[in-house]
């Protein structure tokens, strides 16, 4: 197959996926660019057959960060349970204040943008990968090139971090009062566990 | 979901706090899978919270048909691929 009907038609998914890593559009045109000119240049050794999106990713991840010249995220989390917990917390406070069905009653797409400018990385491109690109748990493991474990808690923890930001937006939309008691809960439940941690 | 935890929660409550969205991502056994969806299916308090799970994941999925490269980007990927040799059809 050709570059043009194999990698051009997927710029719209590089666009968002550089988008969301960069939160610039000036920077995300950049990444882009550069993205597809890698792409083109290094086209010999795209394997037919295989998924060109996720190539395609691969390279945009590894062109925004070597634009920004630092290193990796390091960020490492094995708390998934704790997250699960805590947004177990977040839905019984949605429940109590009579938000719960937020996520159908309401246009979330100007918040959910905002909010996902707000979820720091790492987990902010896993959660796009997975969750917005409908990629597979393995396929963000080798664009991120991180273990599947290591994706599974990143999207949870992303995930959880996302349902507090549209939860509060839900609330400040008129849906109910701030949920700062499921907020408070949750810093309360992450805090004394203590499962965080920073690996090098 | 949280509150029962320290009331009458039971374990298949507490699997489904804990591993619904590894049964929506379809990461789950199919044994572990089979377990959390009777369970689902048998509690009304486990299915709203299945589905509001649900409903989260498909709000973050309809930015993707939401979001799509501008134009001007477009223009200029394809100008900087043919200075680099490329020829569309």
């Amino acid at each position: 197959m050709a570059f043009e009907q194999e990698a051009i038609p997927w710029i719209d998914d590089v666009y968002r996926f550089a988008l969301s890593l960069t939160r610039d559009e000036s920077d995300a045109d950049d990444v882009v660019q550069d993205t597809f000119l890698r792409a083109y240049r290094s086209w010999h050794t795209y394997m037919p057959g295989s998924d060109c999106r996720r190539w395609l990713f691969t390279i945009c991840r590894n062109v925004f960060l070597r634009s920004r010249e630092r290193a990796r995220p390091t960020v490492e989390l094995d708390a998934t349970e704790l997250d699960s917990i805590a947004v177990g917390s977040l839905y019984s406070t949605a429940v109590r204040d009579g938000f719960d069905d937020a996520f159908t009653r309401l246009d979330l797409a100007p918040a959910i943008t905002a909010a996902l400018a707000k979820i720091p990385e790492p987990f902010r491109s896993t959660l796009i990968i997975v969750d917005v690109e409908d990629q597979s748990y393995e396929s963000a493991a080798e664009v991120l090139g991180v273990p599947i474990g290591t994706v599974r808690s990143r999207l949870f923890r992303g995930r959880r971090l996302m349902q507090e930001q549209l939860l509060t937006y839900a609330s400040d939309a008129g849906f109910g009062p701030r949920p700062a008691s499921a907020r408070a809960a949750t810093k309360c439940l992450t805090h004394s566990a203590g499962t965080s941690r920073q690996t090098a | 979901m949280l509150d029962t935890l320290s009331g009458d929660v039971t374990p298949d409550c507490l699997n489904v706090l804990l591993h619904v969205w590894d049964a929506l991502d379809h990461q789950l056994s199919p044994a572990a899978a089979d377990t959390l969806h009777a369970h689902v299916a048998a509690c009304d308090r486990c299915r709203d919270y299945q589905r509001f799970q649900v409903r989260f994941l498909q709000a973050l999925a309809t930015l993707r048909t939401r979001q799509g490269a501008p134009r001007h980007v477009r223009l200029r990927v394809i100008d900087s691929l043919m200075t680099a040799g490329y020829t569309p059809r």
